[in-house]
């Protein structure tokens, strides 16, 4: 197949890990290049995610010299690990970080990893593309932003994405219409109940799209749909950077700093540049410094914020880096993301294949009949013990009648929607008085939904429960929750509207980038994963083409 | 440990024969050592003082409807969580560090308890445990003993409900059948099992119909 061949030579990741059980290439990691702190590389980014990695890998074959720094683990999934839900606990950021406003969000496994791979290491899988609307949400609905390129400027991009993740599923009718380079995986019983009550109600649903291969891809193996996606994928089937990007960007060179927490940009005051990062290694304790001659912040929408407020500096930046126009930190989003289960007397077992299996977009776009603007996306999802006892003691259920309905879990279905709320300015990262271990103000997060969030809140799980109910169900519960974040450190036209340009280019400091989800303007219906690592290697092409 | 719980409840074998410790041979190393783990007999408490101790034993014991023994155990397993202050990565800004609400929360509950029957929480019987509870949980109170009720239930859930949920004997109980590498799963769908997993023998035992109030 000549496009694989297109994929393999320019990323090598998926050929680069073994192709028997082991699931890390130990000897491309002891070779792994190391770079002197006496010495000015020509990238250092901080955080090893979607963003980060994806740019790390790019630049690394243009043949820059990156140091590449993340606060957690370089992952070895077959020793580090567990199909277990409560032993999975190291896969995210639990390091402290307070919540509050009127509709607070719980962080933690919900929306942060820690770790190479970053939240993508515990992320379902699903990789669908924003929409064209997404792009001009306050031209065509005056609401949300508008971004400072459109829809056509990342196409090419998501495409190169889906081949090299890759992302299997069937022909996509809604957005600008596409397919995708991996068949569609079969669904299990979540999915089949899915399809049962949507096709009785006329919503068109379609199979995927996961970025799970669907069949051998490189030396990763096929999917064995154990179902514990959300716990990190022991199998390296579902992609995330630490086997999608960071294989080949080690190949060219890239060395990774893991367990190593960043506490502060470096910067000239005399000649207003970044001069590279300040850092500790957990091992050690102390503070380093790496020179480097461009700095990428790719810490996600929390990290990200707070690393730049704590890197004010005396004269130029008294109010946090890059907080000229005081936009560090706002604009913060999260999807609302109510789940909505139903019982069925036959056995569902959501818990076999992977949580995410069907979608429907049907009611992403804003509906003139409605009276709130944008929508929802409606996805399978299957809560596993833990996470499914969550959803039964938010009804009121505790003690025996707790443990009586658990027993009852593999008869039911669930699905979640993605609702789009709105970016707004009082939704952002603060520091807090707290510290953590390192003696840094930790983030705090303040949330509050307006008027439109809760609505469409309420019309996504009205409509999983009319769903649920075509395919048979009875008993519908709604249990109320939030996923992903993105936001917190936008992009935009100008100073004004933007802490970074449309090339994730600072535009307070020349050699300053952010690279990851909290540089999206909007978030629409769609889980951002894609989008993030499509928008950092759309950076990549710029800076190369620049530099 | 054993399961705990009240005996002759009939969603206590609703899959009889299915355990998930007997298929542990079919588990990875690593998945095996983490929840092999879990039987061992447990750790002593070290985190939470002496004197909160016994509330919070009652405490779960009500709130999973377990005996005294399992409880401590979840006890132990969430002490050892506070000890190491590995929590879910967040908390209220209107609520102290999970530690400090731990320990508060418990004091709080034997507090309440003696002010109005003379005896500490574990003390009372299991009915007015449960009546003390409910009413917190339906509290519309701002503040008790200095934290809102609603994120104290919270905080107490998502922990007891971790430590419970994580217990293979709470999975033979819903006929789960946990870690599942790399062995995997072959029959997927509406009704399809694996020849290791067990047909639930009451299909249509609604819990919510059935504990309806």
């Amino acid at each position: 197949m000549s496009s694989l061949r297109a994929v393999r030579e320019r990323n090598e990741s998926a050929w680069l890990i073994p192709s028997d059980q082991r699931r890390v290439n130990a000897a491309l990691r002891d070779s792994m290049r190391h770079y002197d702190e006496s010495e000015e590389v020509d990238l250092v980014v901080v955080g090893c995610g979607a963003g980060g990695s994806t740019l790390m890998q790019r630049m690394a074959r243009h043949g820059w010299k990156i140091v590449g720094f993340d606060a957690g683990p370089f992952w070895d999934p077959e020793h580090d690990w567990v199909s277990d839900e409560a032993g999975s606990h190291t896969l995210y950021w639990t390091d402290p970080r307070t919540i509050g406003g009127a509709d607070p969000v719980p962080l933690g496994s919900n929306n942060s990893g820690r770790g190479v791979g970053g939240s993508m290491v515990h992320y379902a899988g699903y990789t669908p593309r924003f929409h064209p609307s997404d792009f001009a949400t306050a031209t065509n609905d005056g609401v949300g932003a508008d971004w400072p390129f459109d829809y056509d400027a990342l196409e090419s991009y998501y495409e190169l994405i889906e081949q090299e993740l890759p992302v299997a599923g069937q022909d996509w009718p809604w957005g600008r219409p596409h397919s995708y380079p991996q068949t569609a995986h079969p669904v299990g019983g979540n999915g089949e109940l899915f399809q049962r009550g949507a096709a009785a109600l006329g919503i068109e649903t379609r199979v995927g799209p996961v970025a799970i291969s669907n069949g051998r891809f490189g030396h990763r193996p096929h999917c064995i749909y154990r179902g514990f996606c959300l716990q990190g994928c022991k199998v390296n089937a579902k992609a995330s950077p630490l086997i999608t990007h960071l294989p080949d960007a080690l190949a060219h060179g890239v060395e990774i700093r893991p367990d190593t927490m960043v506490t502060r940009i470096g910067f000239d005051e005399r000649t207003g540049r970044a001069t590279g990062v300040h850092f500790i290694r957990e091992s050690e304790g102390v503070e380093r410094f790496q020179p480097a001659r461009m700095v990428a912040v790719a810490g996600y929408s929390i990290e990200t914020p707070r690393l730049l407020l704590n890197s004010a500096t005396d004269r130029r930046f008294p109010d946090g880096m890059l907080n000229d126009h005081d936009l560090v930190g706002r604009y913060l989003m999260v999807q609302g993301a109510p789940q909505t289960a139903a019982r069925f007397d036959a056995e569902v077992r959501m818990y076999k294949a992977p949580p995410p299996e069907v979608s429907s977009e049907a009611f992403y776009e804003t509906d003139p009949t409605k009276p709130y603007k944008r929508g929802f996306s409606i996805q399978t999802v299957s809560p596993l013990p833990i996470t499914w006892a969550e959803h039964v003691s938010a009804q009121g259920d505790w003690g025996r009648d707790l443990r009586e309905k658990m027993s009852d879990y593999v008869h039911w279905a669930t699905l979640g929607a993605l609702c789009e709320l709105l970016p707004q300015p009082d939704n952002r990262v603060t520091l807090s008085e707290e510290k953590d271990r390192f003696g840094l103000p930790v983030a705090h997060f303040a949330y509050t939904q307006c008027e439109n969030d809760k609505q469409l809140i309420e019309a996504a799980g009205t409509a999983m429960t009319h769903i649920l109910h075509a395919a048979g169900g009875t008993d519908a519960i709604t249990f109320q929750r939030y996923a992903h974040l993105v936001g917190g450190a936008r992009m935009g036209r100008t100073a004004e509207d933007g802490v970074v340009d449309g090339d994730c280019r600072a535009f307070a400091v020349p050699n300053l980038m952010i690279t990851d989800g909290s540089v999206l303007p909007t978030q629409g219906s769609a889980n951002p994963a894609l989008t993030i690592m499509a928008v950092a290697a759309r950076a990549a092409d710029r800076l190369a083409a620049r530099s | 440990m054993s399961a705990g719980g009240r005996r002759g409840d009939a969603w206590q074998h609703r899959f009889p024969g299915f355990s998930v410790v007997g298929q542990s041979q079919h588990w990875d190393e690593a998945t095996r050592k983490v929840v092999l783990a879990r039987l061992e007999p447990p750790k002593p408490i070290t985190s939470l003082p002496e004197e909160v101790r016994p509330a919070g034993v009652a405490l779960v014991a009500q709130l999973v409807a377990v005996d005294a023994d399992f409880a401590f155990a979840l006890l132990s397993s969430i002490d050892a969580r506070l000890a190491a202050n590995e929590t879910d990565g967040w908390h209220y800004d209107d609520m102290p560090i999970d530690h400090d609400a731990w320990k508060r929360s418990l004091a709080g509950l034997d507090e309440d308890a003696t002010r109005s029957t003379g005896h500490p929480f574990a003390e009372l019987t299991e009915d007015e445990q449960h009546e003390m509870l409910e009413c917190l949980r339906t509290s519309s109170a701002h503040s008790w003993h200095g934290m809102p009720p609603a994120r104290i239930w919270n905080l107490w859930t998502r922990y007891v409900c971790t430590a419970y949920y994580a217990h293979p004997s709470a999975w033979d109980e819903m006929g789960f059948p946990g870690p599942a590498y790399p062995r995997g799963y072959k029959n997927r769908g509406v009704d399809a099992r694996e020849p290791f997993e067990v047909a639930d023998r009451q299909p249509h035992m609604d819990p919510t119909v059935s504990s309806a109030p």
